[in-house]
């Protein structure tokens, strides 16, 4: 029954076609996104030096002298594509889109606020930093930290949510009390306090945003086991001496996975706007990672570059967009709302 | 409701307070950096005397951390405070020779005459404060500070006050050098106003709009604006402000709006005409409230709609129409005032937000509101401003739960408070 009822949803889910695309085009993006070293980068993939077959994507650093390059440190691949051309049996494969997000002004051959031309598809920024670039490893980011975000609140929903329901009593209380406290205060705020005294990593912002957003589905998930506790199910596996987790978590959690699943995408949009939120502020991921939200930053201090300024904000949202349709997708697959009309 | 209050304040002040990079590590950093300082320092600067690029000698740390009151215990600090323990104001220091029993001080000014107490040394180093006229101080105390090698007493002498957010003091700013209450006030009002005038605003637009969308659910009316609602929640108010910002600011496209700001400056304010003012205000204002009402603009009319599409298909519904009561009375009388109860009780929430929620358009079109006051106070750890905004947005959002109970048994009749 469990397995026919999932299927189902899935079904209705794949026949929802809005929701169901945006679901492979998102998903297809952000595994393509994990491709972004080997497509958007200024390291080249091959070069053929001399007779030598040499993979600086893989091996990483290749110093110009061994190209017969002279220039400090790292070789410049763009510049040895260009002059290898008048050089027979030499040759260099670059990624598809040849600039690294992290190369600025001290690269030579980079200008500052270059508006969007063929090879700047996007311009660069008031470093010389190329925006295209940029905007794309964003995504990457912005993705992985609200997934990695949800998913790590939701284990804390649960755990904590899912103990206060199951067990009531004096850890409900207790726990409902720290929750009355906490989420009278104002989260954006605690979190920039926090984040302007520790200067948070990609996984500390993680454990800063959990800290204080945990509530949300601690309570749903309190009320879930609160009201699946009192089913016969659950009376049953206890009598046949099943022990207080294996009812929590093989019995009850998976009858309470619809508000999971069918929060999960809004949770995700939430996460994303939030990171780009500190981000804009200077209270998120240190620079120079590439965010949407300090590009936005730096665009609306420079507000007469304007590619500095759509770019991010086209990225996020069609980014939201599409995990919006998902959502709505996923809420009319799993929480079918069917109004009766009478006139 | 007061201990939600008390414990929400106990732990941002242990967070401030356990936070480096305080008033007295930032006075310490300036004078390692740039050797003389500026005058900002107020009344600590005065124990510094600037050797130039030195650390600082140890009395004038300490007077530092006394005039900060971080010379005592955190949680003696909170009570301080919140004004149940006395604070400690005015300290003047004063030596006492070993075996001395009583020290004459001066302590300043009273009535034009100066003013002198006697400070009795008892036994065990406490000390006794007399007028001089015989009576014990009501004013003045003494307490030992440091005990040298060759027995003489370090000692301070103080008064006290009870003065805290109890008593309304929200203490002093340290960046501003004034009292956090007139810091606040005026900013106060701008974040008010925008908030007040973006709530109006979202309600007028986002009711009829979804009430609309659910007398016509699934028609081409239903499905256009559902895209608008798609867009409008896939981008932050805030960053549609700033692509508002980069098309009609006058940056790279067309210059109808001002950059920012919340209305001229004083000095273009001042010659205006009170018709040219109104005109000026809505002028600055037109962007920012754009972007600050599209925030809730997606969830409230999708909420006003499946409010009323749920509504519509209950069974009240189906036995008012078999009653044969017109569909006009039905939609407006039955249907509408029940699916105004999640809406209605939305609006205290939205109280919390009008104050908070604005850091971002606050900074983005540079207006000088509560939400911006209280970022810069984070960046520059100015710890009364921080807290005092806390103090005035967990209050508000304290008040907006109560408003929103009585808003929701206005339009609910099953709720009564007895």
């Amino acid at each position: 029954m469990n397995e026919s009822i999932n299927r189902r949803r899935w079904k209705k889910f794949k026949s929802l076609k809005r929701g169901y695309y945006s679901l492979i085009i998102l998903l297809g993006l952000y595994l393509l996104s994990f491709l972004l070293p080997i497509i958007i980068n200024n390291r080249a993939l091959i070069v053929r030096y001399d007779g030598e077959l040499y993979f600086p994507i893989i091996k990483g650093y290749v110093s110009g002298k061994t190209f017969g390059q002279d220039v400090p440190g790292e070789a410049r691949y763009r510049t040895l594509q260009s002059k290898f051309k008048n050089e027979p049996g030499n040759w260099v494969i670059m990624p598809l889109y040849p600039y690294s997000p992290y190369e600025d002004i001290t690269y030579s051959g980079n200008k500052m606020y270059q508006p969007p031309s063929k090879s700047h598809w996007l311009g660069t920024d008031n470093t010389g930093r190329d925006v295209f670039a940029r905007m794309c490893y964003a995504f990457n980011i912005s993705i992985s930290f609200a997934l990695v975000l949800t998913v790590v609140n939701y284990i804390f929903g649960v755990l904590i949510g899912g103990t206060m329901g199951y067990f009531g009593g004096r850890f409900d209380l207790f726990f409902q009390r720290v929750i009355e406290v906490w989420s009278s205060l104002p989260m954006l705020f605690v979190i920039i306090i926090i984040s302007s005294i520790i200067k948070p990593s990609f996984f500390l912002l993680i454990g800063i945003y959990t800290l204080v957003n945990w509530i949300s589905m601690t309570y749903l998930m309190r009320a879930e086991f609160y009201r699946e506790k009192a089913k016969a199910y659950v009376a049953a596996a206890l009598s046949m001496g099943q022990s207080d987790f294996n009812v929590m978590f093989k019995h009850i959690l998976p009858n309470s996975l619809v508000p999971i699943i069918t929060y999960f995408p809004f949770s995700v949009v939430a996460g994303i706007a939030a990171l780009v939120g500190l981000d804009y502020l200077g209270f998120g991921l240190p620079p120079p990672t590439p965010s949407w939200g300090q590009m936005l930053d730096i665009g609306l201090q420079n507000i007469t570059k304007w590619w500095m300024v759509f770019s991010p904000v086209t990225a996020q949202f069609f980014t939201l967009l599409l995990i919006v349709f998902i959502g709505e997708g996923v809420r009319e697959a799993f929480d079918p709302k069917v109004y009766s009309r009478l006139r | 409701m007061i201990p939600t209050f008390l414990g929400s304040t106990v732990l941002v002040f242990t967070i401030l307070q356990m936070a480096p990079g305080g008033p007295i590590e930032q006075i310490m950093l300036q004078l390692q950096m740039g050797g003389a300082i500026s005058a900002e320092g107020g009344a600590s600067s005065s124990g510094i005397s600037g050797d130039g690029g030195g650390s600082l000698p140890p009395e004038a740390l300490k007077e530092l951390e006394r005039f900060y009151g971080f010379d005592k215990p955190i949680y003696q600090r909170y009570f301080i405070w919140l004004g149940l323990f006395p604070r400690e104001i005015k300290h003047r220091n004063f030596m006492v020779e070993p075996g001395a029993k009583i020290v004459e001080k001066r302590v300043g000014k009273k009535d034009g005459k100066l003013w002198k107490v006697d400070i009795h040394i008892l036994d065990n180093n406490e000390f006794r404060v007399f007028e001089k006229d015989g009576s014990v101080s009501r004013y003045w105390y003494a307490s030992v500070d440091e005990i040298d090698s060759d027995g003489s007493l370090n000692a301070v002498i103080f008064q006290k006050e009870f003065s805290g957010i109890l008593t309304g003091n929200l203490g002093r700013s340290y960046t501003y050098m004034q009292p956090v209450t007139d810091v606040m006030k005026p900013r106060f009002k701008i974040s008010l106003f925008y908030g007040l005038t973006g709530i109006i605003l979202s309600y007028l637009v986002c009711i009829p709009l979804g009430i609309k969308k659910a007398l016509n659910h699934g028609s081409m009316f239903d499905f256009g604006s559902s895209v608008i609602i798609f867009i409008a929640y896939s981008i932050p108010g805030w960053a549609l402000g700033g692509v508002l910002l980069v098309l009609f600011g006058g940056g790279s496209f067309w210059e109808i709006f001002p950059l920012g700001g919340f209305r001229s400056p004083t000095e273009i304010w001042e010659t205006l005409t009170p018709l040219q003012k109104v005109a000026d205000q809505i002028h600055h204002m037109i962007l920012p409230i754009i972007a600050w009402t599209i925030g809730s603009f997606a969830t409230m009319t999708v909420l006003m709609k499946n409010s009323l599409l749920e509504n519509l298909s209950q069974d009240y519904i189906r036995t008012a129409f078999s009653k044969g009561i017109k569909e006009k009375r039905v939609i407006w009388l039955h249907a509408i005032r029940n699916s105004l109860i999640p809406i209605a009780s939305g609006i205290g929430h939205i109280l919390g937000v009008v104050i908070s929620g604005s850091y971002f358009i606050e900074r983005m079109f540079n207006i000088d509101g509560f939400g911006r006051m209280a970022y810069e106070a984070i960046l520059a750890r100015d710890y009364p401003i921080t807290l005092g905004f806390l103090v005035i947005v967990v209050i508000i959002r304290l008040i907006g739960n109560i408003i929103s109970d009585l808003a929701l048994a206005t339009v609910d009749p099953r709720i009564r408070f007895k």
